[in-house]
């Protein structure tokens, strides 16, 4: 029974067995004095790697350990199930989706204070952090506004979005009239008009409407009706087709690359595909026009940040930092600028962006953005499900601007 | 079907001859054991996949638990009653049940009609049986996706186009409408399953024999007699198992009203399953979500169960 045979097979085994496990006992050190670190990227492996290897060859004792998950649900839900299976990834990217509850279950490290986060846009340290403490390096910003035809819009007398709410439904009209369809907005997640007037708004309010709303001293009732009912006068006046409820961005962006459309709601990643199926469309980006009490501004946020795992040892951390450090980096950034063609908002680093897109660049690289979705301080998503389902019932005539207002403030309440 | 044993007259042997049989046919407990042996991998996955998800979701559902600290606070029923006083929840059930209900009717109505049909004797039979069972092949993610173009309420959208180009009709709202959203949706998950039940039919079609068909003609039943007393009867048990399907999977659907309208407009197609979604990985609220997925289990349980037994019932009257 016991041959010898059987007792080296098991030695073997056993052997293997503590050495496997070993590995999964979270000691990133190498035998070589090299560190790992694990890391879960947001961006794509195309993108990602390139960077990845310049890091490592300046840096030969840490060691990157990718893996790829694509944006947005896949990869909140990976995150989510790693966390709490006690394998989070040492390196990860903090979204407006999961920042709450990754800030709330202690998972982040406080990167305050770390001489990467010097350099960053204070807009987009704020967005990750809370109470004083930083929890993503967040390299860049994005920013949606209109994106208009040159031609239809001289065609009507017009060389740019006016700057007044009043005067762009007037141009709308005037589109109308020549027989254009003058404008287009997908509305399958928070419309582009809505947030940027809500940040018009909030940047003119101290404290801010969400400060306001979420301290209840004010109401979504109370701050978003006036707003919402301005917005609403592009479909009650029929300047809109109410079928945009059905749109989503790529229908809305392909109408406008065929020249079908002469104003459409759009970000940057628009351009390619645009001037792909279209190069000869002579068009710009703009502001969305102010309210009398506001002024032109656009929707945006700061891209998603890279946060070091609490979980992760001290030596991991510290390599992980080492990371982030490049990442922040003059080189570092100008690759991920390079790579995923986002606008860098770092001082080190002073981004190419295409001509079409010029117009959104100051804006973004002084913080002029807001989404709701990440200002709002708790309840981000239950919210935004809220508010866009309730937004095309209003677009439908389902229900009025003050509906939509209420309903937001008994979701907040329940 | 002959009897192993021949009736005994008298009742003390009844027994023995009972345990003989037994042992005749199953080869005694060494063989039964062995027999059933085969079914532990069958229960370790039942219970591994099935029994402890749905009791942790039944604890989880009683907590607060996110899905990112293991940190789960008792919170009693609030979670239940929290989802019974959401109106999206509802909304999601209403159209849940009507996509059930209303796919599981059309694509009978129109499968066992197809089947008859598919199963003549007919020129590029088999290539016609294919296209049929095509749409069958894709996912449904995929379909929706494409449908959404097809759909589209532009007047650039291509059954608009058509519409348009060959009858003048001015564009139509399919999937910006709440109604005809609706209705799209489930036309859409009709044409993509007919095909697949046709065939499914077809099956059972070829198993009747030719005999009563002969028969009922010498008779002189007429085409619409036959198909009514004798192949709609025979087709019973698979009315059973396609009928059971469709409402399963009709009362599951996630990925089809996901691509195609994302539960739009408003909460028109919003479905069961797109609410667990979404409050279970997009917000982050286990504890809420495993409180509708055990709400919608039992739903699910109690709606199939009597379905089961409706059709069981009419399959044995017909039998």
């Amino acid at each position: 029974m016991k041959s010898p045979m059987r007792m080296v097979v098991a030695g073997i085994a056993v052997t293997a067995l503590a050495g496997s496990l070993g590995a999964c006992s979270g000691d990133s050190g190498e035998a070589d004095g090299t560190t790992t670190v694990s890391f879960l990227s947001w961006t794509g492996q195309e993108q990602m790697e390139p960077m990845i290897e310049a890091f490592e060859a300046e840096n030969p004792d840490v060691t990157i350990e990718a893996s790829y998950s694509p944006p947005v649900a896949e990869y909140i839900q990976t995150l989510q199930t790693r966390v709490l299976s006690g394998t989070a990834p040492d390196v990860f990217v903090v979204a407006a989706e999961n920042k709450t509850n990754l800030i709330e279950a202690g998972a982040v490290v406080d990167l305050s204070g770390e001489p990467f986060m010097e350099g960053i846009q204070q807009f987009n340290l704020d967005t990750y952090g809370r109470d004083g403490a930083e929890y993503g390096l967040s390299l860049s910003s994005w920013a949606a506004g209109y994106a208009y035809n040159k031609e239809m819009l001289a065609d009507v007398g017009y060389d740019g979005i006016p700057e007044t709410w009043d005067e762009f439904l007037v141009m709308l009209q005037d589109l109308q009239d020549a027989g254009y369809t003058p404008f287009l907005e997908s509305v399958d997640q928070m419309p582009t008009t809505v947030s940027a007037m809500l940040g018009a708004k909030t940047s003119q309010s101290d404290p801010s409407v969400d400060d306001q709303i979420f301290d209840g001293s004010s109401t979504f009732a109370e701050q978003w009706t006036p707003i919402l009912e301005e917005y609403n006068r592009l479909y009650t006046e029929g300047l809109v087709s109410a079928d945009v409820v059905a749109l989503d961005g790529d229908q809305v962006r392909d109408e406008f690359a065929n020249e079908r459309v002469a104003v459409i709601n759009a970000g940057p990643w628009i351009i390619n595909a645009v001037q792909e199926a279209n190069p000869e469309l002579d068009w710009e980006f703009g502001q969305v026009p102010g309210l009398p009490d506001g002024m032109p501004f656009q929707a945006g946020a700061a891209a998603p940040g890279y946060a070091i795992s609490a979980s992760s040892d001290e030596e991991t951390q510290e390599a992980a930092k080492t990371f982030l450090t490049w990442l922040a980096s003059e080189q570092g950034v100008e690759m991920f600028h390079e790579a995923t063609n986002d606008v860098t908002v770092t001082e080190n680093f002073t981004p190419e962006v295409d001509p079409v897109f010029e117009p959104m660049v100051e804006p973004i690289r002084d913080g002029d953005l807001y989404l709701p979705m990440i200002a709002w301080q708790r309840d981000e998503d239950v919210l935004n499900v809220e508010a866009v389902a309730q937004v095309q019932r209003m677009i439908q005539g389902q229900i009025g601007p003050e509906d939509v207002a209420a309903a937001l403030d008994a979701k907040l309440s329940s | 079907m002959t009897t192993l044993t021949t009736p005994t007259s008298s009742g003390a042997s009844a027994p023995t001859a009972r345990k003989r049989r037994r042992r005749s046919v199953e080869g005694g407990w060494k063989q039964i054991t062995i027999n059933r042996a085969f079914l532990i991998p069958a229960i370790v996955v039942f219970v591994f996949l099935f029994v402890v998800p749905l009791l942790q979701g039944l604890y989880w559902s009683f907590t607060d638990f996110t899905g990112y600290s293991p940190e789960a606070n008792f919170i009693g029923w609030d979670n239940y009653v929290q989802i019974l006083n959401d109106p999206s929840m509802l909304s999601g059930l209403t159209f849940t049940l009507l996509f059930a209900v209303g796919t599981t009717l059309l694509v009978t109505c129109l499968a066992i009609p197809l089947a008859v049909q598919l199963n003549k004797a007919f020129v590029g039979r088999n290539v016609v049986r294919s296209l049929w069972f095509f749409p069958a092949v894709p996912s449904m993610a995929i379909l929706g996706l494409v449908w959404s173009y097809i759909l589209s309420p532009l007047p650039s959208g291509v059954l608009n186009t058509l519409l348009s180009n060959w009858f003048g009709i001015e564009a139509v709202s399919w999937l910006s409408d709440n109604t005809l959203a609706r209705f799209s949706v489930i036309m859409v998950g009709v044409w993509a399953q007919t095909g697949w039940h046709a065939v499914l039919y077809l099956a059972y079609l070829q198993s009747i024999p030719q005999e009563y068909y002969e028969v009922a003609k010498i008779d002189g039943a007429s085409p619409r007699q036959q198909f009514f007393a004798i192949t709609l009867p025979l087709l019973m048990p698979a009315m059973v198992v396609s009928s059971f399907l469709l409402l399963t999977n009709g009362l599951k659907v996630f990925d089809l009203p996901y691509t195609l309208t994302n539960g739009g407009p408003g909460f028109a197609t919003y479905t069961i399953t797109q609410s667990l979604v979404v409050t279970g990985v997009g917000q982050g609220e286990y504890g809420l979500s495993s409180a509708l997925a055990v709400m919608f289990t039992v739903a699910v349980g109690v709606i199939g169960f009597t379905q089961l037994r409706i059709t069981s019932r009419i399959g044995r009257r017909f039998a």
